[in-house]
């Protein structure tokens, strides 16, 4: 009984298997639509690193690099020139999403491509030097309320980035015109870091991974980090906007899309690939690592999602005066 | 001479681009300059630099027009301008070689050791990129060939 | 004494011989990386960051096999310069004005070997630099805010009215183009979209490598075409191969100067190699008064600007390693590849990771030795490079320039965007427009406009804050000191021209 059982769960396995090696795309490659090192950067190793590592993919994959307006270039190669590649897949974030949503993508929506699978997710988050007036984001919110001007918001990303979105959620739980705040915007992160701890700037508003190293050494304080839950591990810590009595929160997803011609055969054997790895514990750590926190979605699931979100942004750029 | 053609050219592309730039208006700034002013004040300074070049060019001779040499430069844009046009389509290796071929032509080579050298860069160079320094190269019709 | 007992076990990561080996293989790479047109060390650091991720190297060794790359394009880029007037970065810019005309007078052997001299001179100062300043100017760089960045930019420009030369008006002209090609692209303040005329390829504005390799080596290719077409002979290396004691005592001053000029610069982040090259430059111009001959091979315009770009892209790694501020892009790529291994460079990396930090320090030592020793004996290679014929050095030009700019994007726009500034760059040449003054105003166009503005975002408009920190006002009286020289030595010369003239 028992041997059957095992040789019936190994011919399935050698079935599943030779299926899969029937199908995997010649020449795997993710497009990660940044320079070397960054966000996208990561993303593409963390799929590269990860189908590899737990055998879902037997070709390497490859990662090539195509900066440009969070994503837009990427985007539109993909739709124009490369819609029908099979073995290839593009990094978006939730950067891209909002861009895409402000008719910053060029002539193409949301529907143009198909969305593939959301492998994890950081919040946003907000923080101020250590030594800072402002113990909470009570504090901070109390100070932009009674003067929008006594407070320096730095930023890396122009007006109607991510960043800013989230200073601007900010101004609007105090009530204030997020035009009459003063924010300066800065090239990435680490840039609005070092202007923070030099003084230049009293808050800057970022993704969670880009201020973490910083709360190690003792010289930043977060006021908030935008999830709706306390976030598990060393973070517990931090408090929420949420649970301060704020409800802003600013999720930013990472993961995939493909060409809008791949085939259906193609897009459901990526798309159970991205199953199983999502499914697996090694896969976990590797994201930790990453600094990245679990969120799994994949095809119609994910594509319904990122349409709800880009419909959401539009609505928030329309309220903070973005669109005409 | 050349240089007050140039200047004309110039002066007028300040202006479309003026007039382009005059358009740049945000929904709001948080800054007192705006996107706008920092390129009209740079193409006001090269319109008043292109008009002075206009009227006082620096008193240097014009050297005559040498028909074969203009002919030749444009051959050799043309031959590059078609090998980035095709590098995705025709793919790394085979654009690489009829450009190599093209330019070594162009530039007095024999005909024979041209097309030797065109292809050994194409397929040495794609070697050398796409396996070893893992830069992936476009494939174009070679892509074909594999399936 | 604590960082010397650092500093050996730094020395003891760096000795093991894996370590070694990949310090000479990546000193290797880099140098050739370096030497071909249109690449410089972001891409050759790029390039490498997959493979050592790939072959799962330690991050100790990852890190050291990336620096001696780094260090390898430093000691390349200034190659080509010399032998093909083709800058492999913007730093190498300067490099050009004085390593190619000495090429041309027949003495490249001396230009290649006395660089590579002043390379290690500059690397080593340095890398002493580091070792000591590190910890102590964590404090000090921060204090860098956008108002001082803006002055130091009118600084730096300030500093460029010592190229203006002979022709003023088309230098400037250059300067504002390069000014202006920098405004194209999502303005950062903002996120409006300027000069992209509806093309999201144009998104991001046109990247430094794409200006750079169009600029030059497309329009070199075209150059070169008319050379072929008139039967004039390319610069051939000829006569000594090595600089002698005279030469060496002429310029060693001119380094060591240069090399503390570049490094204090190279730790400002972003500030970086260009223009520590090109303000040593211009003040051993300065310096050398009518005596110099540069622009026109003087060996001390080759020293100064090799001696601070070296300096600099070691003086980068301090924010970098302190603050996890890239100062460079070739930096910013570092800090990727520290992020791969889960490593986050900040104040707390030298406590948490001494075996990383002083690693990688003692392995610059032993990659400039490595470097040196390279470099000197391969000189009569280097330079035997020219003798290889147009009909295939020009496709290969042409080849490498399109996969460096494929590489980093991976589109067809940017290669016909290169094409065409190629084209534009070649018009500005023949028309003796300076292209050098170009490349600089675009390096320093964007930083300039953004940092003005973040400045006076943050004083809500006030213009007051241009002025008023200590840094601030030291930097506005280096700028007017700057400005006024000219004036000055034109005032003086006169002076003695007209005692002179009542001699006479």
């Amino acid at each position: 009984m028992k041997t059957r059982l095992s040789r019936i769960a190994l011919l399935s396995s050698c079935l599943l298997l030779s299926s899969q090696l029937l199908a995997e795309p010649k020449r795997p490659e993710c497009i990660a639509p940044a320079k070397p090192g960054g966000g996208f950067d990561l993303t593409c190793k963390l799929a590269q690193s990860g189908l590899k590592d737990a055998g879902l993919l037997k070709a390497p994959m490859r990662v090539t690099y195509m900066p440009g307006g969070v994503g837009a270039v990427a985007y539109n190669a993909v739709v124009a020139q490369r819609a029908a590649e099979a073995g290839t897949i593009t990094a978006f974030s939730s950067g891209s999403l909002l861009n895409l949503a402000q008719g910053k993508f060029g002539r193409y929506d949301e529907t143009a491509v198909r969305w593939l699978a959301a492998v994890g997710t950081d919040y946003g988050a907000i923080s101020v030097r250590a030594d800072a007036p402002y113990q909470s984001l009570d504090d901070l919110i109390a100070a932009v309320k009674k003067d929008p001007g006594s407070v320096v918001f730095g930023a890396g990303a122009t007006i109607g980035g991510q960043d800013w979105m989230q200073t601007a959620l900010i101004a609007r739980a105090a009530g204030v015109d997020p035009q009459k705040l003063r924010y300066v915007a800065f090239e990435g992160g680490g840039e609005t870091l070092t202007a923070m701890l030099g003084g230049h700037v009293q808050v800057t508003s970022s993704g969670l991974g880009e201020v973490t190293p910083q709360l190690d050494a003792g010289k930043i304080r977060i006021l908030a980090v935008l999830s709706d839950e306390r976030l598990p591990g060393k973070l517990n810590g931090i408090p929420t906007a949420k649970e301060q009595g704020y409800d802003i929160s600013w999720p930013v997803i990472r993961g995939f899309y493909m060409g809008p011609e791949v085939s259906d055969e193609d897009f459901n054997w990526w798309k159970s690939q991205f199953d199983s790895l999502l499914a697996d514990e090694d896969f976990a750590k590797l994201r930790e690592q990453r600094d990245l926190f679990p969120l799994s979605m994949t095809g119609d699931e994910l594509k319904a999602f990122v349409e709800k979100q880009v419909q959401d942004y539009k609505a928030l750029a329309g309220e903070f005066g973005l669109v005409k | 001479m050349y240089v007050r053609v140039f200047a004309a050219v110039w002066l007028l592309a300040c202006a479309g681009l003026a007039l382009l730039a005059w358009g740049f208006e945000a929904p709001f700034a948080y800054d007192p300059v705006g996107p706008r002013a920092y390129p009209l004040l740079l193409l006001f300074l090269m319109a008043c630099g292109a008009a002075w070049l206009l009227f006082k060019p620096h008193g240097e001779p014009t050297p005559a027009f040498d028909r074969a040499k203009a002919q030749r430069a444009v051959l050799c844009v043309l031959a590059l301008l078609a090998y980035a046009l095709l590098f995705e389509i025709l793919g790394f290796v085979i654009s690489t070689a009829l450009a190599g071929f093209a330019l070594g032509l162009l530039f007095n080579g024999r005909l024979w050791p041209s097309v030797i050298s065109g292809a050994l860069l194409g397929v040495l160079l794609y070697g050398l990129f796409d396996y070893l320094l893992d830069v992936p190269l476009p494939l174009g019709l070679l892509r074909l060939l594999e399936s | 004494m604590e960082t010397l007992n650092f500093l050996m076990q730094g020395f003891d990561v760096a000795t093991r011989p894996t370590n070694l080996l990949v310090a000479l293989f990546g000193a290797f790479v880099g140098t050739v990386v370096g030497l071909l047109p249109g690449l410089g060390p972001i891409n050759g650091v790029a390039l490498l960051l997959p493979l050592a991720f790939a072959l799962g190297l330690p991050p100790e060794t990852a890190l050291i096999l990336l620096a001696a790359v780094y260090l390898g394009c430093e000691y390349g880029g200034r190659i080509s310069a010399i032998l093909l007037n083709v800058p492999g970065d913007a730093a190498a810019v300067m490099t050009t004005l004085d390593g190619y005309p000495l090429a041309r007078q027949g003495k490249a052997g001396i230009a290649l070997s006395l660089s590579a001299v002043s390379s290690f001179v500059g690397s080593i100062i340095a890398t002493c630099g580091v070792v000591l300043f590190a910890p102590l100017l964590a404090k000090w760089a921060v204090a860098f805010g956008p108002a001082e960045y803006f002055v130091l930019m009118i600084f730096a420009i300030a500093c460029l009215g010592g190229m203006v030369g002979d022709k003023p008006v088309k230098t400037l002209m250059a300067a504002l183009m390069g000014l202006a090609l920098a405004t194209v692209g999502v303005d950062s303040t903002t996120g409006v979209y300027r000069f992209t005329f509806g093309s999201v390829s144009l998104s991001d504005g046109i990247q430094f490598v794409i200006v750079v390799i169009g600029f030059f080596s497309v329009s070199e290719i075209l150059l070169m075409l008319e050379k072929t077409h008139s039967g004039q002979k390319a610069v051939k290396a000829s006569g000594r191969l090595l600089f002698n004691f005279k030469e060496f005592c002429l310029t060693f001053w001119t380094m060591v100067r240069s090399a503390v000029a570049g490094f204090v610069i190279g730790t400002l982040p972003g500030a970086g190699a260009t223009i520590a090259s090109a303000m040593t430059y211009m003040s051993e111009k300065r310096m050398a008064g009518d005596k110099g001959r540069f622009g026109d091979g003087d060996l001390r315009g080759l020293a100064a600007p090799e001696a601070a770009n070296n300096a600099s892209a070691c003086g980068s790694l301090i924010p970098m390693l302190t603050l996890g501020v890239p100062g460079s892009g070739t930096t910013a790529v570092m800090i990727g590849a520290l992020t791969l291994y889960n490593i986050t460079p900040g104040p707390l990396l030298f406590e948490q990771q001494p075996d990383v930090v002083w690693g990688l320090i003692a392995s610059l030592f032993i990659g400039n030795v490595i470097l040196l020793i390279m470099n000197i004996p391969l000189v009569g290679l280097f330079s035997r490079m020219l003798s290889v014929p147009n009909w295939v050095l020009v496709p290969t030009i042409t080849v490498i320039s399109m996969v460096g700019v494929y590489s980093v994007h991976s589109t067809v726009f940017d290669l016909v965007l290169m094409v065409g500034l190629g084209v534009f760059g070649y018009l500005l040449r023949k028309l003796d427009f300076p292209l050098s003054a170009l490349i600089l105003g675009f390096v320093l166009g964007e930083m300039m406009e953004d940092n003005l503005r973040r400045a006076l975002s943050i004083s809500n408009g006030e213009l007051g804050i241009l002025y008023g920190s200590p840094i601030t006002l030291a930097l506005w009286a280096l700028t007017v000191a700057m400005l006024a020289m000219p004036g000055l030595r034109w005032y003086l010369k006169r002076r003695r021209g007209n005692a002179v003239e009542a001699q006479a």
